[in-house]
């Protein structure tokens, strides 16, 4: 009995530890922003608002940074006076970009009265809670996901705010038949969703043109070692590589690459549009252009974000949370479009989105409830940076 | 082997364990026959009224939580009754989520008419992956299920008609008595009828000559083949079992959530529904419902720690482990 | 490339990627061969071992540079750390278990996972972490196949470390006791073999050698991540199971045997990357089911 009081004794005092590193800062985030300045202000009531991110898993650190965003919008929003007057009070709900989370984190949000709600990150975890938020009238702003099927299953309450998989896949085109005038292409996607979407888009495009699609593969998150593809791409001689997915990998990728002696040219997709993308990769990165939503770094308007961002947070906004921050100000514009915080008239007013100036740029609503003008980007990775190419 | 002699598993119940005297004490009080069935009418009213005043969100939770215990109960079968590690159930949920799925969806089927499917082809992953496995020892058995929970992961990835990487969307609610099921109070009850169903079903199955001789195989092997029982065959059908529930759980799953992927399906998976089982006492059904309940309630209630909440559950699992690791209401021999 | 070519090169990366799967599948065989627990952790102490790496890289960087020395001195110091946060889990939770029914000591495993992985992805707010060092891409090349000098020196590291490890195994009392052990524990006691240091130092040995495994993964592939220990753990739990758990040898033989299905699936026609895991598992069920103690493994009745 005394030994094993020990053992745990030692497990408990080994995990405190663990926890005491890190505890602090967690626990004052819940629910609302860094209050801060915004002290003095006299609102009239609260607006809640529901943030829907990966907390946990697998695809936290994007979560993290979308949550970041989003929190500084929102802080920025009530030194202003708040939404209507009324002090705005996010409401993280953790997806852990998995399909039952996702669901019960959306029940959680609008069981605790949200307004609205801004997030979904993951075409997979966004998929089964578009019902949900239906089902309860609540406007939604989808910021990170970019899978077509959103469009199709969209029943009405949402708006995706990202280039759709259709907009990236024509700007991909653009590049590899206009500037790179390749021919032979091959595919690389990370076995979810969005990038299978936007590798299938691709492909079924590049096929269409009358080009050559000699290699289709897939890599399973988790995995560092993609030596054996490259090798196997290698050996179907293709002039370029698309990677749809995200950073992390796509670095690996990239290195091992270039590591096994691939001359050709390597694209990217908007989910590997992060600096980290360099840092990872290294020299191997140099070269490789990226079909990216537009990002901070170009955006005059996002000038003053990033570097708030940096003081507040001490770290790299990340590729998705400009689009996270402009929804929580879209949200914002929208209900005082509305006038009310009514579902339908926020919902409406959501729909007639025109021309709105965000700091990725303006955001007009057509009428698939998706973004109208393709807002991609081309950028080229020099030097350690990601440079645009005009 | 001294870690399987009962004997030590039985000293190891009546040690007085702190913690576990609870259910000790639980056990004496339910050892009266009047006490325990007013007890567990008591959690059937209370079970039947919640949604009358709870919100969406403690329904949805609620209706989580009954759908890990039939997963549960259908691993315990496997596990507990027959004593056959299975380290890949999401693979017998999925053959059911997806079967429901792509026949509605695609073939147009009404949703009642797909649960024969989805037992049937539960049934044939069951014969595919317990018959060439059955023989081997327990060790290898987890290494072969588990490659078999990820072979099914996989090919529905990478298939056409199971939808690759976006799974299938828009599965339509199904119809009851000319009522369409969509709103979460819905699904709470549906999700208990199955509950007391599969309830039922083990209940029936333990006290059955089947659920003996998967006992004789449990306890001893070698003597249950020579009193006469055909161990391969009984353990197959305990693997059928098993599937059963498992797919059935996994039809109701696809019309409940409306969109399924192969990121539901991963090892994780097979992992948690494996734990809750252990956790809560294998080859007790109360116990059984206790880790269910236990997996998908902790995580809920700690979501105010954010990205803690796995952690502060693994802490709990390994002190729960550590003290009563029979679990946390085991079965007791006679 | 030839096809002669691209054979060579996916015999290279099979090899290479086995070696890596070797490492961690030796700690997960000697765990089972000692006290017959399938050690779901152990992918996460290779994950730990390429974090707390990292970390003495950085310290040590700034006096030896980020070479291969500073990368010996962090491996050396991480293998010693982390073998001791094996030894410390064993001691914690594991050992109360020890006459537990064995699926309860599984699911503890199973608990320990989620609690390393979590710690670390809260510890490192989830990110992904560069693991910069000083090496290039410079290496040999033999027609179109591309060997780089780190690929050569981590290969030989692996196989000294492995022939380290047999001779410890083979040579010293301490091997001699761990074998013994394997055979039957209760004599062992009886016969005044103090079996729970011989455990904590085949905790030690194993979880050390899935840290060099994950410094090395660090050093080679540049990044490291909290969860990079999953898949990799169900890998190398895999090639231990393929050349017979509990079998040392076997766990060597198993992660090559693995490393190379892998490589060759990637590159088969009709098979490639989508199904290459596919092709691995089915290969291994097939094996199991012809030989059903694995490659090296010995034939034992045994239930759970």
């Amino acid at each position: 009995m005394s030994k094993k009081y020990f053992g745990l004794v030692a497990l408990v005092l080994l995990l405190s530890l663990t926890l005491f590193g890190c505890g602090g800062q967690q626990a004052e985030e819940q629910p609302g922003g860094n209050e801060g300045q915004a002290e003095e202000i006299n609102y009239d009531g609260e607006i809640k608002i529901g943030l829907m991110i990966p907390l946990t898993g697998s695809e936290a650190t994007y979560g993290k940074d979308m949550e970041n965003a989003m929190k500084m919008a929102a802080d920025e929003i009530n030194a202003e006076g708040g939404i209507l007057g009324k002090k705005l009070v996010t409401i993280s709900g953790d997806t852990a970009a998995d399909p039952q989370q996702s669901t019960s984190a959306a029940t959680k949000l609008v069981s605790s009265g949200v307004v609205s709600v801004v997030g979904g990150y993951s075409s997979g975890a966004t998929l089964p809670t578009l019902n949900v938020f239906a089902d309860a009238n609540i406007p939604q702003v989808i910021p990170v996901a970019n899978s077509t099927k959103i469009i199709d299953e969209n029943p009405g309450n949402a708006i995706q705010i990202n280039g759709t998989g259709f907009h990236q896949a024509e700007k991909a085109l653009e590049l590899f038949e206009g500037i790179w005038d390749v021919e032979k292409l091959a595919i690389v996607h990370q076995g979810d969703g969005y990038s299978e979407d936007l590798a299938k888009l691709t492909k079924e495009a590049w096929e269409e043109a009358g080009h050559e699609v000699v290699a289709f593969e897939v890599i399973n998150k988790g995995e560092q070692d993609f030596s054996s593809l490259v090798t196997s791409i290698k050996s179907k001689n293709p002039d370029a590589v698309y990677w749809t997915a995200y950073y992390a990998d796509g670095a690996l990728l990239i290195k091992q690459l270039r590591q096994g002696g691939f001359q050709g040219e390597i694209a990217v997709g908007d989910g590997s549009n992060s600096p980290k993308l360099m840092e990872i990769a290294g020299n191997a990165a140099e070269g490789v252009v990226c079909t990216s939503n537009p990002m901070v770094e170009y955006l005059p308007a996002a000038k003053e974000f990033m570097e708030n961002y940096k003081a507040n947070y001490n770290q790299d906004p990340g590729p998705y949370s400009s689009l996270a921050y402009d929804g929580m100000h879209l949200m914002k514009d929208a209900i005082e479009r509305a006038g009310s915080t009514d579902g339908d008239a926020i919902i409406k007013a959501l729909k007639e989105t025109e021309g709105f100036q965000g700091i990725s740029g303006e955001t007009t609503i057509a009428d698939n409830n998706a973004l109208a003008n393709s807002n991609f980007v081309l950028l080229e990775a020099k030097g350690g940076q990601w440079k645009l190419i005009e | 082997m001294s870690a399987e002699n009962p004997k030590v598993m039985e000293k190891e119940i009546q040690k007085p364990l702190s913690p576990g005297r609870f259910t000790d004490m639980l056990y004496e009080l339910l050892g009266n026959k009047r006490i325990r069935y007013s007890v567990y009418a008591a959690l059937v009213i209370t079970a039947l009224v919640i949604p009358s005043f709870a919100d969406n969100y403690v329904l949805e939770v609620f209706t989580n939580a009954y759908f890990y215990i039939i997963l549960c109960l259908g691993l315990n079968i496997v596990v507990g009754y027959a004593g056959l590690l299975d380290l890949g159930y999401a693979a017998f949920f999925a053959v059911g989520a997806y079967t429901t799925g792509i026949l509605t969806s695609q073939f147009g089927f009404n949703f009642w008419l797909t649960i024969p499917f989805s037992i049937l082809f539960s049934v044939i992953a069951g014969v595919i992956i317990g018959g060439p496995t059955l023989r081997l020892r327990s060790d290898y058995l987890a290494i072969v299920t588990l490659g078999f929970g990820e072979i099914t992961r996989i090919a529905a990835r990478n298939l056409e008609i199971t939808g690759g990487a976006s799974g299938l969307i828009g599965i339509d609610r199904p119809m009851l008595f000319g009522m369409r099921l969509y709103q979460i109070h819905h699904f709470y009850f549906l999700f208990f009828v199955l509950v007391i169903l599969a309830i039922f079903i083990s209940h029936r199955l333990y006290n059955s000559r089947l659920g003996r001789a998967w006992e004789y195989i449990r306890e001893d092997e070698d003597a249950a083949e020579a009193m006469g029982i055909d161990r391969v065959r009984y353990k197959l059908y305990a693997y059928v079992m098993g599937a059963v529930f498992g797919g059935v759980a996994g039809s109701f799953f696809a019309v409940k959530m409306t969109a399924i992927s192969p990121q539901t399906f991963l090892f994780t998976q097979s992992a948690m529904i494996l734990l809750a089982v252990v956790l809560g006492g294998m080859g007790k059904i109360q116990g059984v419902i206790v880790g269910a309940l236990l997996l998908v309630f902790f995580p809920e209630i700690f979501r105010g720690i954010g990205d803690m909440r796995m952690l502060v559950f693994g802490i709990v699992l390994l002190i729960i482990m550590v003290f009563r690791p029979q679990g946390i209401w085991p079965t007791r021999r006679s | 490339m030839s096809t002669f070519d691209i054979f060579l090169q996916q015999l290279v990366n099979g090899l290479l990627l086995g070696s890596f799967y070797s490492l961690i599948a030796l700690g997960y065989s000697m765990v089972y061969g000692i006290i017959k627990l399938l050690n779901f952790a152990h992918g996460d102490i290779y994950m730990a071992g390429a974090f707390v790496g990292l970390i003495a890289l950085s310290f040590v960087s700034g006096i030896v540079g980020a070479g291969w020395l500073g990368i010996l001195i962090s491996m050396v110091f991480s293998m010693i750390a982390v073998g001791l946060l094996g030894v410390l889990i064993q001691r914690a939770a594991y050992r109360p278990l020890l006459n537990a029914p064995r699926l309860s000591i599984l699911i503890t495993a199973i608990g320990v996972s989620l609690v390393l992985y979590n710690s670390v992805m809260v510890l490192t707010d989830g990110e992904f972490k560069a693991f910069t060092t000083d090496l290039g891409f410079a290496g040999v090349g033999l027609g179109n196949v591309h060997i780089t000098y780190t690929q050569i020196i981590l290969v030989l590291a692996t196989a000294a470390l492995m022939i380290s490890l047999n001779l410890f195994i083979s040579k010293t009392k301490y091997g001699k006791a761990m074998r013994a052990i394997a055979l039957d524990k209760d004599a062992c006691r009886l016969m005044g073999i103090n079996v729970n240091k011989i455990i904590a130092i085949t905790f030690f040995i194993g979880s050390a050698l899935a840290a060099a495994a994950g410094i090395m993964a660090g050093v080679y592939y540049g990044s490291i991540h909290f969860f990079m220990g999953f898949v990799l753990g169900l890998k190398a739990f895999t090639a231990a199971v393929i050349g017979g758990i509990g079998s040392i040898p076997g766990a060597m033989i198993g992660g090559l045997v693995l490393g190379l299905l892998e490589a060759a699936g990637t590159q088969l026609p009709f098979i490639g990357s989508e199904w290459k895991d596919v092709f691995a598992f089915s290969i291994l069920i097939l094996l199991l089911v012809f030989k059903p103690t694995g490659i090296l493994g010995k034939t034992e009745t045994e239930r759970m």
